[in-house]
């Protein structure tokens, strides 16, 4: 009988503390067939990257793998002395994980470090062979210029790149098994969509077995043929993608299904267009330039265009998302909005009054009438005070109320975000990222805002606390009347909260319509990209094959001409590669930049 | 390739500028102390009158921005100017006779005589320190809380709390002078730097222990270490091209930023060796008066200390790729 390529026995892993044992895995227990992809999902703290790593064979101090086998074909790699474990290791059995970022040498070209390891662990390649295999899997996993990429360090690297040089790592020595843990985590969603992509690619002429591992429920169901779920150390339920979400039969499993948000189940309601809406907050054509050092040239500089000329108008009441993957200057966008930093061109209006033309005083005003809350309030509080304390500070900040009087709002404000009288006394240290976020939602509405700008404020929650939040925010525009722009990469969040939603692509908003719109007939083919590669159980209208080109987002320095998008733009025509489209009104209050809506445009005039 | 020229270009500029700051510092202060220079040429015995007419032959009187400027001048053909003290074979010359003036030793001459005797000092000096240094700085790194990294901070302890001038003179009795080990004491050959280094190497370590240590510590908690393993790569290949690669950065930044220690340790040791080499020439120099000299050391002092340190960015910069200059 031949042995089979993975079986796990059995396995509990037990973390050492303070002299005691605490069980991180208990009694997990796995099988995978040459060439199977068995998926495991649970959520973050679960233990699946020790469980992970377990599985290659590497289990260290503080956990020590108490009871139990990982055996690779027979052998048991918990229990195989560490030599033979290494070579297996690089070889027969390969690894990727969650944080691309820091999985290579910073100071030594990628290229170099692949061919390094392939000549480790496997003796019968030489150098020459060596570095040829690993430019033709360069040129495999969609990395452009592989020969020039070869000789780049991981910094030069993005993201999404770098997980493709460890997708190369793993494979460059063929091996048999291959743990994926948690792989598209980090990355943005288009992104993660491609890397998914050319695992389904790989899969087809690779001869490994994978363990596929994820966060993300609809991620493992899309590429594997089984999965197990992990709650707490334990497999709580076995089963395949199909019958998992058709019958769940553990209660963790139910639960996680019916947090996947639902995208396209119900249409919203179409928004009666109000005749004259009351703008609150109108941008206009704002753009902003970073001038960075330049190390290739003498006293160089490059301009980093993270803004570049941005109009919309935030409308009383409203909740305006604004949705866009990482680096196309959202946070930028933020930080002109809230006048932290002043645009280089363009206006930003706060109820009709041009902030720059604003005295100091008036500016004082303003900045009570119009609240930011950033994703990570760890930072924002004052860490010695006590959270009482430096909710009631910003009230003191703008002056005019007595001790008393303050006192009093606090405790007004402390109940209405759920925080209990007697965490008043206590410090940002010991609270939960939840609290903490919600001592900063307090901070904000002693001000008695009118509008709230939410730059990635709930990203670092969990889901539950999430959710727990949004309902406060509707809560809080039901009895104050409070306009939110909602900042965030998250499309799942943002279609559930707003009611218009503007789409931005490298400092460019690219489509502006209302969330039916943008969620049911997208105008612009980005957005369709965007939308296909969110992760959900559903069955999507767009799907990523024909939305999503191969390719990265050009840098913000070296911006081609014509529109940003054409590079990765199914429908790009030579008309494209020339000039940019500009944001028009294709009627109904929807904008969209992309030559494709030309005759509508027309229409429309 | 154009990041090394327009490196080169940009920190030696900066470097000049640097220069000329210290020297011009030392020039004007110099200038403002007490103690005319003139005087100090001609000795206590010329009369006022004399001192006057000499001063002011030498441009002695003039503002100190144009006499700068005149130095400078002299200094860009080679020329430092000469001693008002020592004379040309050696020895000092008393003040007061005016037509010895000729003799007096050129200070180019001075610091080439000195300056090699405590290159060869420094430089096994920097030998000793890594002796010491890298042994205990790596097995403490490596094994970072355990009996080697307790033994590096014990170690570092003892080094510090011993004083420069106590080591120096009880190494001289006791390994010169009691068991007629090693000679020191003036200088005849090499091995006269033998003991004067082992101090300064005992005075410099610990810095290097601590920092070695910390970076190896720091690199062998880096994710892609760990990952390394799981790669395929052995312990000891990822140990020798990628952690002491990666601790290398933060250790020689230290070496740039200790060079002027080293030169001030070197300072104290040659005084108490009684060493003829740069550090003496200093110490003199300032005890005398010597102004040119002294002028002639602070450029000389502050160029090696920039230059090395550009050469320490460089290579920084060609180990980590990320740093920026
Ligand atoms: N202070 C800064 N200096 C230089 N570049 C910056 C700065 N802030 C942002 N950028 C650049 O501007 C672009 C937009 O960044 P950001 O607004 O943070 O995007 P997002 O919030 O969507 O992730 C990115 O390319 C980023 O690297
Ligand atoms: S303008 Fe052209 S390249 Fe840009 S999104 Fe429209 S079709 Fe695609
Ligand atoms: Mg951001």
């Amino acid at each position: 009988m031949t042995e089979r390529l993975l079986t796990v026995e059995g396995l509990t892993v037990d973390l050492l503390r303070d002299g005691g044992r605490v069980p991180v895995l208990r009694d997990v227990s796995l099988a995978l067939e040459e060439r199977q992809v068995l998926g495991i999902v649970g959520e973050s703290g679960s233990g699946k990257t020790v469980l992970a790593k377990a599985l290659v064979g590497w289990v260290a101090e503080p956990l020590v793998a108490s009871r139990g086998s990982v055996r690779f074909r027979g052998q048991d790699l918990l229990a195989m002395p560490p030599d033979a474990r290494r070579v297996l290791r690089g070889s027969a059995v390969g690894y990727i994980g969650a944080d691309p970022g820091s999985s290579f040498d910073p100071t030594l070209p990628v290229g170099r470090q692949i061919v390094e390891k392939v000549r480790a662990v496997r003796a019968d390649i030489d150098a020459t062979a060596a570095k040829k295999r690993v430019l033709d899997l360069l040129d495999r996993v969609h990395i452009p210029s592989a020969a020039r990429r070869f000789d780049e360090f991981p910094h030069q690297y993005s993201g999404g790149m770098l997980q493709r040089a460890m997708i190369v790592d793993a494979l460059a020595s063929d091996p048999a098994f291959l743990v994926c843990d948690n792989i598209t985590q980090p990355l943005d969603v288009t992104v993660a969509a491609q890397i998914m992509r050319l695992l389904h690619d790989l899969r087809s002429d690779l001869d490994a077995g994978i363990v596929f591992i994820s966060t993300s429920l609809p991620v493992v169901c899309d590429i594997a043929d089984e999965l197990v779920v992990l709650s707490r150390g334990e497999i709580v339920e076995r089963s395949t993608p199909e019958r998992l979400l058709a019958a769940p039969e553990h209660p963790y499993s139910r639960d996680l299904i019916a947090r996947n948000p639902v995208i396209w189940g119900t249409p919203p309601e179409p928004v009666e267009l109000e005749a004259a809406p009351r703008a609150i907050l109108e941008v206009e054509d704002v753009t902003k330039t970073y001038v960075v050092p330049d190390r290739t040239r003498f006293f160089g500089t490059q301009a980093v265009k993270a803004v570049r000329g941005v109009s919309f108008a935030v409308h009383g009441g409203e909740n305006l998302g604004l949705v866009g993957e990482s680096g196309c200057g959202k946070s930028t966008l933020s930080r002109l909005l809230s006048w932290v930093e002043q645009p280089d061109e363009g206006r930003i209006r706060f109820k009709g009054q041009d902030i720059a033309g604003m005295s100091a005083p008036q500016l004082l005003a303003m900045r009570k009438g119009f609240q930011l809350l950033l994703q990570d309030p760890f930072n924002c509080l004052p860490p010695n005070l006590p959270i009482g304390r430096s909710i009631g500070m910003s009230l003191q900040i703008h002056g005019g109320l007595g001790r008393k009087a303050i006192a009093e709002q606090v405790r007004a404000v402390m109940a209405e975000v759920g925080l209990k009288d007697a965490d008043r006394e206590r410090l940002p240290i010991g609270m939960s990222a939840g609290q903490r976020q919600r001592v900063n939602i307090a901070r904000a509405l002693i001000l008695e805002p009118e509008l709230l700008i939410l730059d990635e404020t709930l990203s670092a929650l969990d889901p539950m606390e999430q959710a727990r939040l949004l309902d406060l925010f509707e809560r809080l525009q039901a009895r104050h009347g409070f306009t939110y722009l909602f900042i965030s990469h998250d499309l799942a969040m943002v279609r559930r909260v707003c009611t218009r939603i503007a789409v931005m692509y490298l400092g460019k908003v690219v489509e502006l319509a209302d969330t039916r719109s943008v969620f049911f007939e997208p105008t612009h083919p980005y957005t369709r990209a965007l939308l296909s590669a969110v992760p959900t159980l559903e069955e999507k209208p767009f799907k990523a094959a024909d939305c999503l080109l191969e390719g990265e987002p050009p840098s913000p320095i070296d911006l081609p001409q014509g529109c940003s998008f054409a590079a990765r733009c199914p429908h790009a025509m030579p008309r494209c590669r020339a000039e940019e489209p500009p944001l028009v009104e294709l009627g109904g209050g929807r904008f969209s930049a992309c030559w494709l809506n030309e005759p509508e445009v027309s229409r429309a005039a | 390739m154009g990041f090394a020229l327009t490196f080169f270009a940009r920190r030696l500029a900066q470097g000049v500028l640097i220069v000329l700051l210290v020297s011009f510092t030392i020039f004007a202060l110099l200038r403002v102390v007490p103690g005319d220079p003139a005087r100090i040429i001609l000795g206590p015995m010329a009369t006022d009158e004399v001192v006057e007419q000499t001063a002011r032959d030498m441009g002695l009187r003039d503002p100190i921005p144009l006499q700068y400027m005149r130095y400078l001048g002299q200094v860009a053909q080679g020329d430092f100017g000469t001693s008002f003290i020592k004379a040309r074979g050696g020895g000092s010359m008393g003040g007061g006779r005016d037509e010895a003036r000729g003799e007096r030793a050129r200070v180019l001459d001075l610091v080439a005589e000195t300056l090699p005797l405590t290159l060869q000092l420094a430089g096994l000096a920097l030998v000793f320190t890594a002796l010491i240094a890298l042994p205990l700085g790596i097995a403490g790194g490596l094994m970072a809380g355990r009996w080697p990294d307790k033994l590096a901070l014990y170690a570092s302890s003892i080094f510090v709390s011993l004083p420069n001038f106590w080591l120096a003179i009880v190494l001289a009795l006791v390994v010169t002078a009691k068991l007629g080990w090693i000679p020191s004491i003036g200088y005849q050959n090499i091995a006269y730097a033998i003991l004067p280094a082992f101090v300064i190497a005992i005075e410099m370590s610990p810095l290097f222990i601590r920092s070695l240590s910390v970076s190896i510590a720091d690199t062998m908690r880096h994710p892609f270490v760990e990952l390394a393993q799981v790669r395929g790569l052995s312990p000891g290949r990822i140990f020798s091209h990628h952690v002491l690669r990666n601790a290398a950065v933060p250790v020689l930044n230290l070496f740039g930023v200790q060079i002027g220690a080293l030169l001030g340790g070197v300072l104290i040791v040659e005084y108490i060796f009684d060493y003829p080499g740069f550090g003496l020439l200093t110490v003199q120099a300032v005890l005398q008066r010597d102004f040119p000299v002294i002028q002639g050391i602070a450029i000389i002092s502050t160029s090696i200390f920039v230059v090395i340190n550009i050469l320490v960015d460089f290579v920084s910069a060609q180990i980590d790729p990320r740093i920026e200059y």
